[in-house]
Parts: structure tokens; C-alpha cells; sequence
């Protein structure tokens, strides 16, 4: 029965987004108005409307990394892997909240104490290769990443380790069992209130045959020698709506349609998917306009303007805003440390204009380090654009001269999804704080040869950065991105944490009650709006855009995407 | 690399002040050369005269100006800040011909004493020094440079010593070339059979000699450096500073606003190419002027 | 001869072993960490030195190098830190890509550069003179980047003449077999596939070959100058023959030699403008790699494709230098 009905709701949301205009673009700042997030309980249009077939060829910032989810944390690779793997619960398409049971037959049961989790599983589903799913597949997955070789710990099997807190017998996680074939039970060791948040957008928890796992050598220390790992004949062997074709690194993913897919309601539309990647984002958006490839993820946001009004293509709706950009700082840089000068730079920034400027307009102004979908959300009424206020607070500060002068640090070689243009973005962040009498050193390094590890270590005094979730938690947010303690004490990226900060983290992880983990996160957003240890600045809503004759495309702000319900209508 | 047809032509031996004073005597009948004297000229003025003839401060904008296109009050736009695009163009011929002249005349200090050494030494020292040439001219040129700028930090400079280290290979083995193309020449044997010295020899037979090509190819160079600097910028290793007015950096940042704004694109390549002509013609010119058997 | 190429080949072994230096310390000094590069936005202090424990970064430099040296003395060019694909196989993947752009790259710059040369001198000062002098700097004077976005723009996305980028239209489904574009579509025997790759490889290698052009320009007219002011031509003009005839037998044949030695002068920087010309029309090849290992601090991959792209560019040289010596038996190498 649970079943028919989770089939046929992704059923109604395809036709939701059949019966949608072509080109229809999206309604800028209007977070939160996506269809996927509301489907309606209208009548069902009629189904001939969809035209079965067809290759679509969609462009990606990068390539694949390997061809086991559980080895990867980046991205690309997950946007390709949740067609193919899927886990025992996923989002709602469209949201990045909302949870629904996938390969559970429904929701699991709680414990009293929080610490025993038991999922009832869909029966007659089979992985691509033929073998069966079942509970002993289930806790081969999960045990296979809880006693995965050492080498790969932390570094391969990330994510494993982030939400429960370790390996082995240091992991939160203490066993996975099948109570019978269609019965798993998982215990704690202590109540973790992101567990079930986190399982479900994460293709790092998708179930894969064993049989292909064991078979293509997936534990492998060496990942280089994992045949799985490198898609080389085998890899990538789920459940999902796509099977894995090929790989040629570099070069293009393709995946094919599952003929046999166990929801029949939600079979894919498309023979086939190739993902192809592309380094420089011009040469993507003149690649989708010559017709080299149908769809693009990720384009800049002035691109998606171009194609406004442009009847050939659509820009695609990606709802709520799973991400954040933030004006960063260190406490022991001065003046940084200084609460008043904290309070100038917010109230010196135009957020809207950087908005307007570098976003298309496709984005909203930050009041909270994590956006607005985000479980256990507040408004914070953190200070906003008032160049009066700015200049109280500095006078309010004591400091003038060259006291207010501010080393700031830009990535030189990125694009993210918040911040498609850092170093425009920096450059009128500097205007906008010398109007009211900072003075600003630029500094720049690349992204990942040293940006990431000099931040990390508090080199910076005042730089850009934001988070792109991993799961829509305030955990993820608040305590992962961002202020998580470091042995108790506060970490070096920031030197910012209040004991009372980091016991309301802990709190909120690990309280028994729904009601107390509730309270702590909210009691950690307050602390965060008294201190403003950095100034938050947009959630934005990055574009994806693609050939009109695409549809049933349903975008999320996390991009959790899977392109089953899409099909050509050409 | 049009030297390497100039390269080990010995000039027949004469007293080189008559030498020089020819050339420039060809130089300024040369039409091309005058011509890049012209386009090098106007970018030299701009840059002196950038503070009495721009109209905007080259780094004051406002966002709601950004990107628009030319008209009276900005005769080239305004750039993705909302700056005037005219007043960042003077300005950056300051910054662009300044990087362009250090770079060159850095790359031809460090290739010049080492091609100056491996030529009039000879022998191990030559060796040794050519395998260096070898090494550093086998590793393609921007990847030395990405190398260098990411090693000694980000910075204005640092792109220059980028730029002239990529410079300097060449230059060493031209010069290292055509010193020894000259020892073999006869004038050189003349001059040896009567008793010169050997750094008389080098300093007042060799190197005048020698350095024709080396001049060629640094005027050469000289326009593609701005090229360099803006490569650079677009794998992201450009000025830190991203309100430096600076052609390079402003072509490589306007190419995300391809669809958009097409006259941020045009107007500092149009500079770039401007300034470069100018430069190729020059050496072109310099090139001929210098080589008697051209002479017309 | 052969006592030539002999010490050539032997030369090349210091130049390597300088290499690898130079590139062990390149990757070495670049800011950064291949730990961090690995973790992304997730890298702490305490994960990244576990993954430095890992891959043995934690050692003293000189046992590192001397660990670098004897893997790849034993072949072993290790494996990306960001993917865990063997370096060897990777460059085995991407250097037909590369070749197949370079190669097609100096067959535009060759066969538009020599015509237009001569043409020039044949017009010195002329108009035609004029106008080839600016073309041929037009396109040293655009960075590569810029060009070929612009080509896209043009040629790919306004006139739909030729594909923006990419080596093959990836809904016809080649199987690479010899990753050698042109090849593999002609083995699965699809002539019309053939035509996809060649029409990808147009606006790639314009951008790619628009210096070479300019420079092989410029040495062919200077070299068709220098050729006729030489007595023995103005003797064939003197006995008569007709210009043609004149420019073909007696001008050209001699203006080949430093035609010649400038193109083979071009590879290197062919390889160098590979660089930029495959990031910007999504081209896989060693170029693109390099430059994203470069950006992802995929330290291994950085130091051994640019060792085996050096290697590569050594051995075209070396060619191209005893052909050279073969060519002009005249110039005797000291």
C-alpha cells in the first residue's frame, strides 16, 4: 500500500511538471515556491502527453571521482550516482527537508530512547546485476563502511565517519542487523538527532550489490585497484531508475534506463543520460547554446538572465536555497575581534545589490548562517544595509585610522553555488566597507592550493566562504561548516566559541527529546545573532538551465536531482 | 621567434656608434616601425596623461551602473563594478606597459647573463648552463609560470618575474647562439689574430654584435607579456588586488559577461592588440633596420 | 651521423634527471596540500594530517624525492589523489586528444602560414604586405582564451556552423579504442561520425593555431626576403625565368630550411598553448589535465604528466634537430 502510494506521488509530480509552460522560468525571490515543494493534490493530467526515449546530454563543473558512492564527497559524482544507487530513505524531489522512505517500505520506528532505529524494507526489488535486495545486503553496505579499511577511513568513506562520528568501535553507529529479510534494526550507542536527516539525500548511503561490490574488489585499500572504484567493467550497481554504462574519465558518464525498475510509476522516461564535464563555465553556456549538449547543472547567473525570453531554452527553478555565503572572520585578527567593528561591516553591506549584481537576483539576503528550509530555522534579525549605523558602530568601536584596516582574503580560481563570482563579489564587499572608512588589503590564493587549508588553520583575518549542505540540518550548518569546537575549545578557523555555543551543539545532537533538541538548536542560532561572529550574506538559488523541449525536470536546491522523471518533447 | 632568422648573422666588424646611427637612420625611414612607434606612442601618452584626460576615477563605481554599454557619458561603458571602463582602459595602459617593460627587461637581465656566460666561457660552464636552458625550456611556458606565481605568492611582481622567467630561456640561447655563431666569424678571427683580449673581445666585438637579435626578440616579448599576464589571470593567478586596472586582468574577467557585454571584451583587447602591433612592428622594424644586408 | 645522435640521446638523460628536480620541487613549493585538496570544504586539521600521514608526505623532503626518483625509475608513475587513477593510464587516455589537436593546430598554421608569407613578400610593402602583417599579429595578440570563446560565440553558437566544444559528439556513441578521435570512428566504420570529430577539431585548432600562424607568417616572408636578395636568384631572374618558376626552384627551396626549423620550434609551444585551448573547448587532453591537477594539487599527476609531456617535447625536438642536421649537411654541431 505505502508502495502504490510514494509511486504514485512521484508519478503526480511528473505530470505536475509535464503540464508546466515551456520556458517557464522562475519566479526570482520567491524562495520556497518550487513546485517539488508543494505538490498538489490535483487531478492527474493525462499521461500521453509524455514522450517515452530519447539521450540527453547534461554538462557538469567537473567529472566523476570514482564509481562507488561511498568513496566520494564531491558533488558531480553524487549527481550522477543518486540515479543509479538508492538508499533506504531520500528527499522529497524538489526539497531538501522533507524526508520519504525509498527503498524502506516506510518511516522507521523509534525507540523510546532514541536508539534503536528498525526499517521495514520494500520486497521484490533486485539490483541491476540480477541479485536480490534484502536486509542482508542492507548491513553489508553499512558494515562495509563501518569496518572499512583503515586507509580509506575519513578520507574515502567521508561521509560515514561525519555523521557517526567515527569507524569501528569509535562510530556512534554500534551494529546494523537483519532481523529478517525484509527487517533491519540499527543501534546507537547515543541518541543522534541528524541520523535519519542525514541517510537520506546522501548517496554515500545508497545500497549496492554486494555481489558486484565483492566481485569488483570495492574494499580494496587502493581504491587505484579497485575495478568498482574505477568503473572499469563493473561499478555503481543499485537500484535506481539508471544503470551505469560507462565511464571515460574526463571525458563522459553514461548511464542507460532501468528497464526493470521496481516503482514502475517512476520508470525513466530517457534511454539514456551522458554527463559530460566542463571546466570553464563561457565554454559550457556556448556549448548548451550550439546544441553540443542539452542541459547544463550549473550556469553562471547573468548566463540564466541572457536566456530570458529566448523561446529555445528554460531556465530551471531549483526552489529552496540549500546553501550560504558568509563574510568570514578570525577573532584574533584585529579588529575582527572587536564586536562594534563585527557590527559596522554587517550594517556596511548592500546585500541586495550584491544580489542583484553577481546573482541575477537569484538568491536571498541572509539573516541566519543556514537558510531558510533548514530544520529548526529562525529569523534572527541580524543587522542589514545602513551605512549610518555602520558609521555609529565604528565610532561606538573606539578605532579609526589605520586600526580599521582589514587583510581580505577571495578565492582566485572557483565558481561555487554561492558565490558564483568571489572575486566581483570581494571587490564591491571592499567598496561598500571603505565608504564607511575601513581600508581593505586584497589577498587572494587558489582554491585548493591553499585557500581551503590556510582558512582552516585561522590565517585569514576576513574572508569569503559558504557551505553547500550536506544534509539541511542546523548541524551541517552551524556546528560542521562553521563553529564546531575542537576539543572543546573553539577552532582555529574562526577562534570564535562560547562554551555555552558549543554545549547547545552537543545538546542538539544528542538530547533525548525532540523538544530538547529543538530548544538547544534554537538556542544556539540566539547565541550566534548576540556575538555575529561573521556576517552571513546570501542563500542563493543557483541556476541550472537547459533546451526547452526538456521536461518534467525537477530541480532542488540540493541537488538532489534524479532525471527519471524527464523526458524530450521533441 | 622571427630571431631565430636574425640570430648568428655577423655584422661585418666597423665602429658600432656608425653601426647604431645607421640603424636609427633606417629605423626612421622604416614606414611599419614608424607606425608602431605611433601605437606605442598614443598607449605612453595615455599612461602619463591618464590622471588629466580620464573622466571617472578608475576605481570608484556603483553597482546599479554596472555593465552598460557605451554612450556619451561613458564612451566605452562601465565594467561589472560600475566603473568607467574608458578611465580604467588610460589607467591600465600605466600598469599593462609597466608590466610589459619589467617583465622583458628582467627576463632579458637573468637569459642575457646566463646566454652571456655559456657563450663567452664555452666549455663546462656552456654545457651545464644549456642543460639548465634545456630543462626549464622544456616545461611548457605557463606552466612555469603558474609554478612560479603560486610559489612566491600572488602578486603584481611576482606575475613580472613569472612572465621574465618564461622570457629567459629564450633569450639565453639566443644570445648563447649567436656568440658563438660570431667567435667562428671572420672578423672576430681578425680581431683575434691581432692580439685582442678576451674581454675586449667579448664586450666590444661580441656582444654589440650579439645583441641584435636579442633586442628583436625582447620587443617581441614585450607584447606578448600583457598576453602572459592575462593567461594568467584566467587559470586565476592574476593581480590580487581585482580593482587594479590592468588590460589583461579586465579581458580575462569580462569573459564570464561574453553574452552580455561584448565592449568589455573589445576595448582592452583592442588595447592589447593596439600595444602589441605597435611593439611587432617596432621590432620588425628594429629587426631590418639593424641587419645592413636588408638595407634598401 | 650517427656519433650525433648518439651524444643527443645521451643528453637527453641529465635534462630529465633536472626535471624531475625541478618538478619535485615545483609541486613542493606550490602552496597548499594535496590533503586538503583531497577533503574540500570538509578538510580539518586533524583529517588532513592523518591523509599527509597517508600518502607519506610527512617524511623529509630528500627521502621523498629520493622515493619519487626510484618509482619512477621503476615505471611507476603513481596515481591521482583526487580520483585514484593511475597516472600512466590517464596520459594514455589524453594524449591522442592532445596530439590530434596540436597536430591538426600546425597544419592550419603551416598550411595558411606559408601561402600567406609568401604572399607578403611577394607584395613587400605593399598592401597585401600591410594586411597580412596584421592578421598574422591579431592573432599573437588575443590571448588564446578570449579567441576561442569568441569562436564559439561566433562560429558555434550564432552562424550553428561547427560544435562549441567537445572531441566528439557524445550521442553517437564511439567506443574509444585508440582514443585517437579520428581513428576510433573510422575503425566502428561511421564516415559520418568521422566528419563529427573533424568539424570538432576546426574552432580547437584555430585557437590553438593562430600563433604558430603568425610566427611561421613572419618566417616565411622573412626568409622568402632574405632568399631573394641572394645573387643566384637575381641571376634566374637576370637569365629570364618566369617569376613563378623563380619563386618555386630557386626562392622556396632555399627558404625551407629556416621555415622548417621554426615549426619544429612551434611544437613546444603548441604544447604550452594546449594548455589553455583544452580547458576552454572542454578537450580531453594532457593539457586540460594538468592544469586541473595543477588547480586540485593533485601533486603527482602534476609532476609526471609534465615529466611525460617534457619527455615528449624533448624527443620532438630531438627529431626535429637531427633532421635538421640531416637536412643541411652544412652546419656541423660543436
Amino acid at each position: 500500500m505505502v508502495r502504490t502510494k510514494v509511486g504514485s506521488a512521484l508519478a503526480v509530480l511528473a505530470l505536475v511538471f509535464a503540464a508546466c509552460t515551456p520556458g517557464a522560468s522562475p519566479t526570482p525571490g520567491s524562495p520556497g515556491t518550487s513546485p517539488g515543494t508543494s505538490p498538489t493534490g490535483g487531478a492527474p493530467s493525462p499521461t500521453s502527453a509524455v514522450k517515452e526515449g530519447g539521450t540527453l546530454v547534461v554538462a557538469l563543473p567537473g567529472d566523476m571521482t570514482a564509481a562507488d558512492p561511498s568513496f566520494v564527497s564531491d558533488s558531480n559524482s553524487s549527481y550522477i550516482h543518486l540515479n543509479v544507487v538508492e538508499g533506504l530513505l531520500g528527499t522529497k524531489p524538489g526539497s531538501i527537508s522533507e524526508i520519504e522512505p525509498v527503498l524502506a517500505a516506510e518511516m522507521p520506528t523509534v525507540s523510546d530512547d532514541l536508539l534503536t532505529y528498525t526499517f521495514k524494507l520494500r520486497e521484490g526489488i533486485k539490483f541491476h546485476d540480477g541479485e536480490p535486495f534484502n536486509a542482508e545486503a542492507v548491513v553489508y553496505n553499512y558494515e562495509r563502511q563501518l569496518n572499512a579499511p583503515e586507509p580509506l577511513r575519513d578520507n574515502y568513506n567521508y561521509y560515514f565517519g561525519a555523521v557517526f562520528g567515527g569507524f569501528a568501535e569509535k562510530s556512534n553507529l554500534a551494529s546494523v542487523t537483519a532481523i529478517d529479510a525484509t527487517t533491519v534494526e540499527f543501534k546507537l550507542k547515543q541518541p543522534q538527532s541528524n541520523f535519519l536527516i542525514s541517510q537520506a539525500p546522501l548517496p554515500q548511503f545508497g545500497i549496492q550489490s554486494p555481489k558486484a561490490l565483492k566481485a569488483g574488489d570495492a574494499d580494496n585499500p587502493d581504491p587505484a585497484k579497485s575495478p568498482y572504484a574505477q568503473g572499469k567493467g563493473t561499478g555503481l550497481v543499485g537500484t535506481g531508475p539508471f544503470k551505469f554504462k560507462e565511464w571515460v574519465p574526463n571525458d563522459h558518464v553514461t548511464i542507460v534506463k532501468n528497464e526493470d525498475y521496481w516503482n514502475a510509476a517512476a520508470k525513466a522516461h530517457l534511454d539514456e543520460v551522458i554527463f559530460k564535464p566542463y571546466a570553464d563555465q563561457t565554454a559550457e553556456f556556448n556549448a548548451l547554446q550550439s546544441g553540443d549538449i542539452d542541459m547544463a547543472q550549473t550556469i553562471l547567473p547573468n548566463d540564466a538572465q541572457s536566456l530570458e525570453g529566448n523561446a529555445e531554452f528554460q531556465v530551471f527553478d531549483r526552489g529552496d536555497s540549500c546553501n550560504v555565503a558568509v563574510l568570514q572572520m578570525n577573532h584574533t585578527h584585529k579588529p575582527l575581534d572587536n564586536k562594534d567593528v563585527r557590527f559596522a561591516i554587517a550594517h556596511a553591506l548592500n546585500k541586495q545589490a550584491y544580489i542583484d549584481a553577481f546573482y541575477a537576483g537569484q538568491a536571498v539576503p541572509a539573516d541566519n548562517w543556514m537558510p531558510p528550509a533548514t530544520q529548526y530555522y529562525k529569523a534572527l534579525n541580524l543587522p542589514t544595509y545602513d551605512e549610518a549605523k555602520a558609521k555609529e558602530y565604528i565610532t561606538k568601536s573606539g578605532l579609526s585610522g589605520a586600526d580599521l584596516t582589514i587583510e581580505f582574503w577571495y578565492p582566485a580560481d572557483v565558481s561555487r553555488p554561492y558565490m558564483p563570482d568571489p572575486k566581483a563579489l570581494a571587490e564591491a564587499i571592499a567598496t561598500d566597507l571603505e565608504k564607511v572608512g575601513f581600508t581593505i588589503n586584497f589577498k587572494t590564493a587558489g582554491w585548493r592550493t591553499g585557500y581551503l587549508r590556510d582558512e582552516a588553520v585561522g590565517k585569514f583575518p576576513m574572508w569569503l566562504l559558504g557551505w553547500t549542505c550536506d544534509w539541511a540540518g542546523p548541524d551541517n550548518f552551524l556546528s560542521t561548516a562553521f563553529f564546531h569546537g575542537d576539543g572543546g575549545k573553539p577552532n582555529k578557523e574562526f577562534a570564535y566559541g562560547p562554551p555555552e555555543l558549543l554545549s547547545a551543539f552537543d545538546k542538539g545532537l544528542a538530547a533525548p527529546t525532540e523538544a530538547d533538541v529543538k530548544a538547544a538548536w534554537e538556542e544556539a542560532q540566539d547565541i550566534l545573532a548576540r556575538d555575529l561572529p561573521t556576517v552571513p550574506l546570501v542563500h542563493s538559488r543557483p541556476p541550472a538551465a537547459g533546451k526547452a523541449f526538456i521536461k518534467g525536470f525537477v530541480g532542488a536546491g540540493n541537488l538532489n536531482e534524479a532525471l527519471n522523471t524527464v523526458w524530450l518533447d521533441k | 621567434m622571427s630571431a631565430v632568422t636574425v640570430a648568428a648573422r655577423p655584422v661585418p666588424a666597423r665602429a658600432s656608434r656608425g653601426l647604431w646611427r645607421d640603424a636609427l637612420r633606417r629605423l626612421l625611414r622604416n614606414r611599419p616601425a614608424l607606425v608602431g612607434f605611433f601605437f606605442i606612442g598614443i598607449f605612453v601618452l595615455a599612461a602619463l596623461l591618464a590622471p588629466v584626460i580620464a573622466p571617472y576615477d578608475p576605481l570608484a563605481g556603483r553597482l546599479v551602473d554596472r555593465l552598460k554599454p557605451p554612450s556619451a557619458e561613458h564612451i566605452m561603458g562601465t565594467d561589472l563594478q560600475g566603473r568607467d571602463e574608458f578611465s580604467r582602459i588610460l589607467y591600465g595602459a600605466r600598469v599593462s606597459l609597466q608590466v610589459g617593460v619589467v617583465s622583458v627587461v628582467l627576463g632579458l637581465l637573468m637569459g642575457g647573463t646566463i646566454g652571456a656566460l655559456a657563450g663567452g666561457i664555452g666549455g663546462r660552464v656552456d654545457t651545464i648552463l644549456m642543460r639548465v636552458v634545456d630543462v626549464l625550456l622544456a616545461i611548457p611556458g605557463i606552466l612555469l609560470a603558474i609554478g612560479i606565481v603560486a610559489w612566491l605568492d600572488r602578486g603584481l611582481f611576482q606575475i613580472m618575474l613569472a612572465v621574465a622567467a618564461t622570457n629567459a630561456p629564450i633569450f639565453a640561447r639566443l644570445l648563447r647562439g649567436s656568440l658563438l655563431a660570431l667567435r667562428e666569424s671572420d672578423f672576430v678571427i681578425a680581431a683575434r689574430s691581432i692580439g685582442a683580449s678576451s674581454p675586449r673581445l667579448l664586450f666590444r666585438h661580441l656582444l654589440p654584435n650579439a645583441l641584435t637579435p636579442l633586442i628583436v626578440q625582447a620587443t617581441l616579448a614585450l607584447a606578448t607579456a600583457i598576453i602572459d599576464v592575462a593567461g594568467l589571470g584566467f587559470l586565476g593567478l592574476g593581480p590580487p588586488d581585482p580593482r587594479t586596472a590592468e588590460w589583461g586582468t579586465m579581458l580575462t574577467d569580462s569573459t564570464k559577461f561574453l553574452h552580455q557585454a561584448q565592449h568589455l571584451i573589445f576595448f582592452p583587447g583592442l588595447a592589447i592588440v593596439i600595444s602589441a602591433i605597435g611593439f611587432n612592428l617596432l621590432g620588425d622594424g628594429l629587426r631590418e633596420s639593424l641587419d645592413p644586408r636588408l638595407r634598401r | 651521423m650517427l656519433r650525433y645522435i648518439a651524444r643527443r640521446l645521451l643528453g637527453v638523460i641529465p635534462v630529465l634527471f633536472g626535471l624531475s628536480i625541478v618538478l619535485f620541487a615545483f609541486v613542493h613549493l606550490l602552496p597548499g596540500d594535496p590533503a586538503v585538496a583531497l577533503l574540500g570544504q570538509h578538510a580539518t586539521p586533524e583529517r588532513t594530517a592523518a591523509i599527509r600521514e597517508l600518502l607519506g608526505l610527512d617524511k623529509p623532503l630528500h627521502e621523498q624525492y629520493l622515493l619519487y626518483l626510484s618509482d619512477i625509475l621503476r615505471g611507476d608513475f603513481g596515481k591521482s589523489v583526487i580520483d585514484n587513477r593511475l597516472v600512466v593510464d590517464e596520459f594514455l587516455l589524453r594524449f591522442p586528444g592532445t596530439v590530434e589537436l596540436t597536430v591538426a593546430a600546425l597544419i592550419f598554421a603551416v598550411g595558411i602560414g606559408i601561402p600567406l608569407g609568401r604572399l607578403a613578400a611577394r607584395h613587400v610593402q605593399g598592401w597585401p604586405d600591410g594586411a597580412v602583417t596584421v592578421v598574422s599579429l591579431l592573432g599573437v595578440s588575443i590571448p588564446i582564451f578570449v579567441l576561442g570563446l569568441t569562436l564559439q560565440v561566433i562560429f558555434a553558437v550564432k552562424l550553428k556552423w561547427l560544435p562549441a566544444s567537445g572531441r566528439i559528439d557524445p550521442r553517437l556513441g564511439i567506443d574509444a579504442v585508440t582514443n585517437f578521435m579520428l581513428l576510433d570512428t573510422l575503425l566502428a566504420g561511421k564516415p559520418a561520425a568521422f566528419v563529427d570529430a573533424l568539424k570538432h577539431l576546426v574552432l580547437p585548432a584555430i585557437a590553438l593555431g593562430s600563433i604558430p600562424l603568425a610566427i611561421v607568417t613572419r618566417i616565411t616572408r622573412a626568409a622568402v626576403l632574405d632568399v631573394a636578395n641572394e645573387d643566384y636568384v637575381r641571376t634566374a631572374r637576370a637569365k629570364g625565368l618566369k617569376e613563378r618558376r623563380v619563386d618555386d626552384r630557386h626562392i622556396m627551396r632555399n627558404a625551407w630550411l629556416p621555415v622548417t626549423t621554426v615549426i619544429g620550434l612551434q611544437v613546444g609551444g603548441l604544447l604550452a598553448g594546449a594548455v589553455i585551448t583544452e580547458t576552454v573547448f572542454a578537450w580531453n587532453g594532457v593539457g586540460a589535465w594538468v592544469v586541473d591537477a595543477i588547480q586540485n594539487h593533485d601533486y603527482l599527476v602534476v609532476q609526471n604528466a609534465i615529466l611525460l609531456f617534457a619527455l615528449i617535447f624533448i624527443v620532438v625536438n630531438l627529431v626535429v634537430d637531427i633532421g635538421y642536421a640531416y637536412l643541411n649537411p652544412r652546419i656541423r654541431y660543436s
